[in-house]
């Protein structure tokens, strides 16, 4: 038996092991096999009833045509999220959590190998809704796309700065119960913007199909390419 | 970051290096623990005595240092210590670190983001094993 092999007595061990560092480099690893496959993610976050899944039914909607779309949809249970985004013909993944309040790097590359990458080009996450734990866990998407609704009242983003510092499009949805809310959606874009310098604001209905093409403009989705791998261009 | 995926992970990282390295026992766990995660360190070792029961590193002594957060600010250029409010009812009010030399909120997080399992102190396997 050689020293090396010798078991340790008494004896400090460095590690040196960050925790951190290895949740992003498991969601960096998701986006590295997404890039390989040539996929465009979006991980969708918001609260519980912010409205995730109509949005994502309305992105489907007037995406489906130009992109050939997976979602994932992350709950602690039921699959009410994914049948009713199946409405709309496109392949749906049901992540039941169990009682994580997040989904992760690991999960997530769990979903990504049951998943046929070659046949998508454009893969939308909606994470589990919670706009406090989802922030510390990245899960490798090109995209984070942040939804705040009126309903959850006027303090949305500057309650959440973690969570609004990371994402790179805002929402404003149920932009059309913002007076029955007395929420003043300017002001609501105003924190967003003081939150985070730079990221782009787009107010939505989504349950009356209003603001969805400026979104998927601020997600630099549009264009006049009828593929989203650009071989149409000339 | 949470206190119970926290002490899964750093339960997970202590027990896989002192597998590999056939410990016995585990007797220390040093752990370095950022401001701006938000964990209680109280938390925190009350999960990982639970994550680590029935395992070679039940009742190690855990020690957590915690680590300032440091930000540099992009407009002042600046680089600081910020105190992270010790506020029980953080999941409520999250707090939102600012420039303490201009007051903007421009700012980059440059240390006191991140948990590190740092170190373990082991004893040696026994013979019979």
């Amino acid at each position: 038996m050689t020293d090396a092999n010798a078991p340790d007595q008494g004896r400090d061990i460095i590690i040196d092991v960050d925790l951190s560092k290895r949740t992003s480099e498991l969601a960096d690893r998701n986006l590295d096999l997404l890039d390989a496959h040539g996929v465009t993610a979006i991980d969708v976050l918001g609260s519980v009833g912010s409205g995730k899944t109509t949005l994502i039914k309305g992105l489907v909607r007037h995406l489906k045509d130009r992109y050939s779309i997976a979602v994932i949809a992350g709950d602690i249970t039921t699959r009410i999220d994914a049948d009713r985004i199946e409405e709309e013909g496109v392949p749906v993944l049901q992540i039941q959590t169990g009682g994580a309040c997040h989904l992760d790097g690991e999960i997530v590359r769990r979903a990504l190998e049951r998943l046929d990458l070659d046949s998508i080009d454009l893969l939308i996450i909606e994470n589990v809704g919670n706009l406090i734990c989802p922030a510390a866990f990245p899960i490798g998407t090109h995209t984070r796309l942040l939804l705040l609704s009126v309903t959850e009242g006027p303090y949305m983003a500057v309650k959440h700065p973690v969570m609004v510092r990371q994402a790179d499009v805002a929402v404003i949805n149920k932009a059309d119960l913002a007076d029955a809310m007395e929420v003043d959606v300017a002001k609501l874009s105003d924190d967003v913007r003081s939150v985070h310098p730079g990221i782009k604001v787009v107010t939505t209905a989504a349950r009356f199909d209003e603001g969805i093409d400026d979104l998927i403009e601020a997600l630099g989705l549009s264009g006049d390419c009828c593929c989203a791998g650009g071989c149409c261009d000339a | 970051m949470h206190d119970v995926t926290a002490a899964q992970r750093i339960a997970s990282t202590v027990l896989h290096a002192a597998h590999e390295r056939q410990a016995r026992r585990v007797e220390q766990i040093s752990i370095a623990l950022g401001a701006m995660t938000m964990i209680d360190p109280d938390q925190l070792t009350f999960w990982l005595e639970q994550v680590l029961r029935g395992t070679v590193a039940e009742g190690a002594e855990i020690e957590i240092e915690q680590l300032p957060l440091i930000v540099r600010c992009t407009r002042c250029d600046s680089e600081s210590e910020v105190a992270v409010p010790d506020d029980p009812i953080y999941h409520l009010m999250p707090f939102a670190p600012a420039c303490p030399a201009c007051g903007c909120e421009e700012i980059e997080i440059v240390g006191g983001d991140a948990c590190v399992v740092r170190s373990m102190r082991i004893t040696e396997a026994s013979d019979d094993e």
